[in-house]
C-alpha cells in the first residue's frame, strides 16, 4: 500500500449537477458550440460536451464554472439560474406581445426605373390604376393605427413612391392630426430619380427619414437599374447629396441588391459606400420573388456563391477598420445583437414566430393586405398566399387572425420545426414562410435543401470562428451592438 | 449506390436514427428495416455519388447517430426544467389562462 493518498483523496467531493436545456452544432472540425435556452453559447470540444452530458465532467474543470455561469448545468450552488433563465427568456420575446410596429404603404406601382431584378414595378402613367387613392390610403392608416406597438414606423413603398407623393403628404398630415400616443416615425423608399428640393424641404418640416438604393459603382449600378438616360446612378448620386444638404446627413440610408454582376465587386461595392460618406453596407442577397425568378436572375447564384461574396466583403470591412475606419455590415450587427442582447433587434427575415404581420406589414396600391413585402411580391406574381384581407372589406380583427397569416406562423415556428428545433443557432435566427413556400412549396421547407438554412448556418459559424480566432474581429463585433 | 448499416436497438432508438437521416436528405435516402435486435438501414445514393463519397456520407451518418444520441439524452434530461423555464417567463403576461 502506497504511503500516500491517490489524487481522488484531494478532490473536491463529487456533487451531483443538472443539465440546464440546451442545443449543440459543430463549428469547425472538432470545434461545438453549445446555446442554452436564451442564446448563451458555449464554445467547445466533443470530449467536454460527452463529459457534460454524462455527468463527468469535475468541479474543478474550468469548464465546469463557465458552464454554470453561463446556465447550461446547475448544482446546490445555482438553484437560481432557472429563475434568471426564465427571466431572460421573457425578455427575450417581449417585442411579440407589442405586435405590428412596421407598417409599409404601397403608395404606387408606377416606375420609370426597370430593373430586371424588381419584382412589382409599372412603366405606366396610368395613375388611377396604379396608385393608391386617399380613401385605401385613410383605411389602411385605421388599421396601422389600431396596432398595439407604441412604436409605429410608416414606411411608403413603391414602385417609385415619389411618384405619388401627393397621397404621402395626405397621409404624413392625416396620421400626425389623429391624437394618438404612438410614437410615430416616417421613410419614403425611393429611387431619387424625381426627388426635387420642394419635397425634401417637406420631408424636413416632419421629420421624414430616406432610404434609397445603392448597387455600387457607377456601372454596376447603372446595369442592375435602367432608367430612360442610362443615368439612375447619377440621380441617385445626387439625390443623396441633396438630401444629406437639405435634411442632415443622418436621415439617409441605403441598401444595395446582390445580382449576379455583383458577385465579383464586393470591394469596390463597399467602396462606393465609403466614398458616399455611408457608415453601414448591407450585403443582401436578392430574394428569390416575382420577376426575379421570371427573368431567372435568381437562379444565378446560391446560397454558397454569394456566402463568398459576404465572405470576401466582411474580410475587407474587417480589414478597413484594422486600419481605422469604422464601417460595419448591417446584416451581421443584427446578429449578433441577437447573439449578445436579449432585446431582440425586431428584423422580420431572422425572427421566429415570423416577423409576417405580427412585426411589419404592407397595404397594397389596391387595398389589398399582405404579410409582408416579400408576400405582396409574390401575389404580382400571380401567388397570393399571404394576401391576409383586404383594407376596403375587412376589420382589423379580421385581418390579423386570417389563415392565410396564423397558419403559416404557426407552421413555421422553428422552436417544432426539423432540424431547427435542434440546432444550436435556432436562437438568432428565423423562420422564414414566404421563403420556404416560394421556393420549396411548404411553409418550412427541407433544411438541408433550403439556401436560406445554409447562408444562414454559413453566417454564424463565420461569425463565431473569426471571433474565436481574432481579439480585434471580437472587440469590433461587440462595438456593433451599440 | 446502396450501403447497409445495422444498429443495435438496445443502444439506439429509431428516432434517432430517424433524425440523423433527415440531416442527409439532400445527399441520401434511408429505408429503415426492423429486426428482432436490431434496425437496420440501407442508404440508398444517387448515380451521381462516387464510391468514396458514398463511404465518407456513411461515416458522416455513423458520427450523426452519435450527435442525435447525446440530443436525445439532453432533451429528455432538461425536458421538466424547460416546461418549467417557459411557464415561469409566461406565468404574468395573462397569454396562458388556468383550463
Amino acid at each position: 500500500m502506497s504511503k500516500f493518498q491517490t489524487i481522488d483523496f484531494y478532490k473536491t467531493p463529487k456533487k451531483n449537477y443538472h443539465l440546464l436545456p440546451f442545443r449543440f452544432s459543430n463549428i469547425a472540425g472538432n470545434k461545438l458550440i453549445l446555446t442554452n435556452l436564451v442564446g448563451e453559447y458555449f464554445i467547445t470540444e466533443k470530449k467536454t460536451l460527452e463529459d457534460l452530458v454524462h455527468h463527468k465532467l469535475e468541479q474543478e474543470d474550468p469548464n465546469y464554472k463557465a458552464l454554470r455561469s453561463k446556465h447550461f448545468l446547475y448544482d446546490d450552488q445555482t438553484s437560481v439560474a432557472k429563475d434568471l433563465l426564465s427571466i431572460k427568456y421573457k425578455t427575450k420575446h417581449n417585442r411579440l406581445a407589442e405586435f405590428t410596429s412596421l407598417h409599409m404603404f404601397v403608395v404606387s406601382l408606377r416606375c420609370e426605373h426597370s430593373c430586371p431584378y424588381c419584382q412589382v414595378s409599372r412603366q405606366s402613367d396610368d395613375k388611377l390604376k396604379y396608385d393608391m387613392s386617399e380613401e385605401v390610403a385613410l383605411k389602411s392608416l385605421d388599421l396601422a393605427l389600431r396596432s398595439p406597438s407604441p412604436n409605429i414606423k410608416i414606411e411608403f413603398q413603391g414602385g417609385e413612391s415619389l411618384l405619388n407623393f401627393d397621397l404621402i403628404k395626405f397621409i404624413v398630415e392625416e396620421a400626425k392630426r389623429r391624437e394618438t400616443n404612438k410614437n410615430l416615425t416616417f421613410v419614403i423608399a425611393t429611387n431619387l430619380a424625381v426627388v426635387n428640393r420642394d419635397i425634401l424641404e417637406y420631408c424636413k418640416i416632419h421629420g421624414i427619414h430616406i432610404s434609397t438604393s445603392l448597387d455600387g459603382p457607377k456601372e454596376l449600378h447603372n446595369k442592375n437599374r435602367p432608367r430612360p438616360g442610362k443615368n439612375s446612378y447619377e440621380k441617385t448620386i445626387e439625390g443623396i447629396n441633396l438630401s444629406r444638404e437639405i435634411l442632415g446627413p443622418d436621415m439617409v440610408s441605403a441598401l444595395m441588391t446582390t445580382t449576379e454582376a455583383s458577385l465579383a465587386y464586393p470591394k469596390e461595392i463597399i467602396n462606393e459606400y465609403i466614398q458616399n460618406n455611408f457608415n453601414e453596407i448591407f450585403l443582401r442577397p436578392l430574394s428569390p420573388y416575382g420577376f426575379a425568378i421570371k427573368t431567372k436572375k435568381f437562379n444565378e447564384y446560391n446560397a454558397d456563391k454569394w456566402f463568398e461574396f459576404y465572405k470576401e466583403g466582411m474580410e475587407y470591412i474587417i480589414d478597413l477598420n484594422r486600419n481605422g475606419l469604422e464601417f460595419k455590415e448591417f446584416y451581421t450587427s443584427i446578429i449578433l445583437k441577437k447573439i449578445f442582447t436579449f432585446n431582440d433587434p425586431g428584423y422580420v427575415d431572422l425572427m421566429s414566430p415570423s416577423g409576417i404581420g405580427i412585426a411589419a406589414v404592407i397595404y397594397n396600391y389596391d387595398g389589398e393586405v399582405y404579410a409582408s413585402d416579400e408576400s405582396r411580391m409574390l401575389a404580382e406574381m400571380g401567388d397570393k398566399q399571404f394576401k391576409i384581407g383586404d383594407v376596403m372589406k375587412n376589420t382589423y380583427e379580421e385581418i390579423f387572425l386570417s389563415d392565410n397569416l396564423l397558419d403559416p406562423l404557426e407552421e413555421s415556428f422553428s422552436y417544432s420545426a426539423p432540424m431547427c428545433n435542434e440546432c444550436a443557432f435556432e436562437n438568432y435566427c428565423g423562420s422564414d414562410p414566404v421563403y420556404h413556400h416560394a421556393v420549396h412549396g411548404d411553409f418550412v421547407g427541407r433544411k438541408p435543401e433550403s439556401d436560406f438554412c445554409k447562408r444562414n448556418m454559413s453566417i454564424f459559424k463565420y461569425i463565431f470562428n473569426r471571433m474565436e480566432s481574432d481579439s480585434f474581429v471580437e472587440q469590433l463585433f461587440m462595438s456593433w451592438i451599440q | 449506390m446502396k450501403l447497409d448499416i445495422s444498429f443495435d436497438k438496445s443502444v439506439y432508438p429509431l428516432d434517432v436514427l430517424k433524425k440523423a437521416s433527415y440531416r442527409y436528405i439532400d445527399s441520401f435516402s434511408v429505408d429503415f428495416n426492423l429486426s428482432d435486435n436490431h434496425i437496420n438501414c440501407s442508404l440508398n445514393f444517387n448515380e451521381k455519388f462516387t464510391d468514396k463519397q458514398c463511404e465518407y456520407y456513411l461515416d458522416q451518418f455513423k458520427k450523426e447517430v452519435l450527435d442525435q444520441d447525446l440530443r436525445e439524452k439532453i432533451k429528455k434530461e432538461t425536458e421538466p426544467v424547460r416546461n418549467l423555464i417557459l411557464a415561469q417567463a409566461f406565468s404574468k403576461t395573462e397569454l396562458i389562462k388556468d383550463e
